[in-house]
């Protein structure tokens, strides 16, 4: 029993804070602002991490990465996203689309995309839900009609609507999830890769709590996607989404930034902090336990993946922990800020980080499959017998 | 990185809970609330397991099989001071953690002599005469020690029979889910198993994270004082308030996905969550505790991704 993950990963820690410290100036909330300097940013710095061997760190070596381990991977994750993921809208292609890729992608496939994705020159969006299929994905209506004969042999037509899908206007591809023929529930989904220059395809921003970039409607109109497009089989395309959920499930590590936001707030309201209400420090250490627990259920999942399992239940327990503590904490960061949680912007407290926090943590039980969605996974598998 | 217990420590936990079980379960807690000498059975058993020489401050491994031990006994409401009788001083002491004001401990009465302290340190005792017990359904044999006399008491060891009692109600927890699953799944309510009712799904789902969640804090914590020892203070005290946050959610839900059976002594779930009580407010309950976290956190740090400053 040790939960210590060595010097190597405290070394990367550390390297990687340097980097963003290099970086990205006090003021850095994330790409998702309006404005584009911030974009810019994170774009460079993908290319800065790919120089240096790190963005791809932990994608295995046959496919350009650094074949690091899965700590590697989740001491990248934590870093970034704790510094208000300093990679900007990347991280989505380099955590699963990138390993879907390399699942089910064609040779074709794998040559063009990897190398765009490992070197920080791409963005990904993924263009799963739509109105009507939320939490019941496999309700999804976007249909795909092949060109020149049923395997598409000259392309296929998309049309459809999906929705919520982030970082669309600023994403250079996008994976969708279209129904082929006349398939009921998950029989006849194919996973599609198209460029978003497409003709056809409209994005239309959705105004929201979390700031600009993060919700879209995105849609398809006569899209023409290329023969070559479809990844995986023709029909497979849940096991794809199976695999990419189940990556994205492990792949936002909410945890590490609640730590560091809990980390900062004392000294952040230093000398007043002692003042506070004794509950608000009682609070503020509960805080830190709920957060030291949902980080350890998350590990307790990368173990699993360690050791090749595919720990579908530990994630869905973890997930449910980790976005309860986001919203927790986000509540104790305001309890201790009280009316100056209003402010936002480079004034603010903590420049405006805890603002965005509570802001962004609303959605946490939502995003990726809600919390209801994890419930029912893990008490399906407790009622089969088996531990959670 | 690896957070599963040692093979030694399951090994030690598996024929631990096939001994507990072999002693009736948590029947034996039935039997012994109506007669207390019942529990004598036990203190024979322990040495078969060898769990009366069994040190936790020994080394790491030691200290897991303790660990894993105190949660089978945990599961089985087992009616004896495990925890404490584990750290014993080389008198054969009992090491156990008491309040300010009342040197109260469970089962006071099946040891002569006690060692004893509070939680912050500040004092220590070996203490005798236990009198009592309480005989209520939520202390049954809780007692109080009458003659104390000041000592030196480790707070390693203290914090040692913390982290024990934790692990203990971790295995409480994980038995009322257990229990609770099976009820859903066998009670018929309106033509089917009420686990059907998505209602009765997610509550046990949150109750079964929860438990989830309390393991891999123990097991961290086991660590975490593995390494430093005293200076996991604030670890221990966040593990002890985890567990009683966790019990406090856990057998509440568990209690109300038995109906009314859950507060029925004939159902296990409603002996579990009576005889677990002295665990959960001796020797302080869940606030004080968490007052007694954030005093430490301040004095010692935290340990995470981020520093917290204190010694640590």
């Amino acid at each position: 029993m040790d939960f210590d993950l060595g010097d190597g990963a405290a070394e990367l820690r550390l390297r990687l804070r340097g980097l963003i410290q290099e970086n990205f100036g006090p003021n850095f909330l994330g790409a998702f602002t309006n404005n584009p300097n911030d974009l810019d940013a994170t774009n460079s710095f993908c290319r800065l991490l790919a120089s240096k061997g790190l963005l791809t760190l932990a994608w295995p070596k046959e496919f350009g990465g650094g074949g690091g381990s899965l700590w590697d991977q989740t001491v990248v994750r934590e870093e970034m996203w704790a510094h208000h993921e300093p990679r900007g809208a990347q991280y989505m292609g380099l955590n699963w689309v990138g390993p879907a890729l390399m699942a089910y992608g064609s040779d074709a496939q794998k040559a063009f995309h990897l190398p765009l994705i490992a070197a920080g020159d791409v963005i990904w969006c993924q263009g799963f839900s739509e109105p009507e299929a939320g939490s019941d994905l496999a309700s999804l209506r976007t249909r795909a009609e092949p060109v020149g004969g049923a395997q598409g042999d000259q392309g296929w037509i998309i049309n459809g609507q999906k929705i919520w899908t982030s970082y669309a206007g600023m994403a250079q591809w996008c994976i969708i999830a279209a129904r082929v023929g006349g398939g009921e529930r998950h029989e006849g989904i194919t996973m599609f890769l198209v460029p978003m220059d497409s003709p056809g395809i409209e994005v239309r921003p959705i105004r929201s709590m979390l700031g600009p970039h993060h919700l879209n409607e995105v849609f398809f109109n006569d899209v023409l996607a290329a023969p070559d497009s479809v990844l995986g089989e023709i029909g497979g395309g849940w096991s794809v989404i199976k695999t990419a959920l189940a990556h994205e499930r492990v792949g936002i590590a909410r945890y590490a930034r609640c730590e560091r936001l809990l980390s900062l707030i004392g000294a952040e309201l230093s000398p007043h902090w002692s003042d506070l209400p004794s509950t608000l420090h009682v609070a503020w250490v509960r805080a830190l336990v709920q957060v030291r627990v949902a980080r350890l259920l998350a590990y307790r999942t990368v173990h699993a993946q360690e050791r090749g399992e595919v720990p579908d239940v530990a994630a869905s327990a973890a997930r449910i922990a980790v976005t309860q503590c986001d919203q927790s904490v986000a509540e104790v960061l305001f309890s201790a800020l009280d009316h100056r949680s209003l402010e936002a912007g480079s004034d603010a407290p903590l420049r405006g980080a805890v603002e965005d926090h509570w802001r962004y943590a609303q959605a946490a039980t939502v995003a990726s499959g809600t919390i209801e969605v994890q419930r029912m996974i893990v008490a399906k598998a407790l009622l089969r017998g088996e531990s959670v | 990185m690896n957070p599963v217990l040692p093979e030694e420590a399951v090994q030690v936990a598996d024929a631990a809970r096939r001994a507990f079980n072999d002693l009736g379960g948590v029947e034996l807690a039935r039997h012994s609330e109506l007669d207390p000498q019942q529990r004598e059975k036990i203190v024979g058993v322990l040495g078969q397991l060898g769990l009366d020489a069994l040190d936790p401050r020994s080394d790491p491994i030691s200290l897991a099989a303790a660990a894993a031990s105190c949660a089978e006994a945990g599961r089985v409401a087992l009616p004896y001071p495990l925890a404490a009788s584990l750290v014993r001083d080389s008198e054969g002491r009992p090491t156990a953690a008491i309040p300010e004001s009342l040197a109260r401990v469970d089962h006071a009465d099946l040891f002569s002599e006690w060692r004893v302290g509070t939680l912050d340190g500040s004092a220590g005792f070996v203490a005798s005469d236990a009198t009592g017990p309480l005989h209520t359904r939520l202390g049954p044999f809780v007692g109080t020690l009458s003659d104390l006399r000041p000592a030196a008491v480790s707070a390693t060891d203290i914090l040692c029979q913390q982290l024990l009692v934790s692990w203990t109600v971790l295995g409480a927890l994980e038995n009322a889910v257990n229990l609770a699953t099976f009820h859903v799944n066998s009670r018929i309510q309106f033509g089917k198993p009420i686990a059907t009712f998505q209602a009765v799904q997610f509550q046990l789902a949150d109750a079964a994270v929860t438990v989830a969640g309390l393991r891999e804090l123990a097991g961290f914590t086991l660590w975490r004082y593995s390494s430093v020892g005293e200076a996991a203070r604030a670890d221990v005290f966040a593990l002890r308030l985890h567990a009683l946050e966790s019990a406090r959610a856990v057998f509440r839900t568990c209690q109300q996905l038995h109906g009314a059976a859950g507060v029925c002594d004939e159902y296990d779930i409603s002996v579990l969550t009576r005889m677990m009580q002295p665990a959960l407010r001796l020797p302080v309950g869940i606030e004080q505790t968490a007052a007694l976290l954030a005093d430490a956190v301040v004095m010692d740090g935290f340990a995470g991704l981020f520093p917290l400053g204190g010694r640590a």
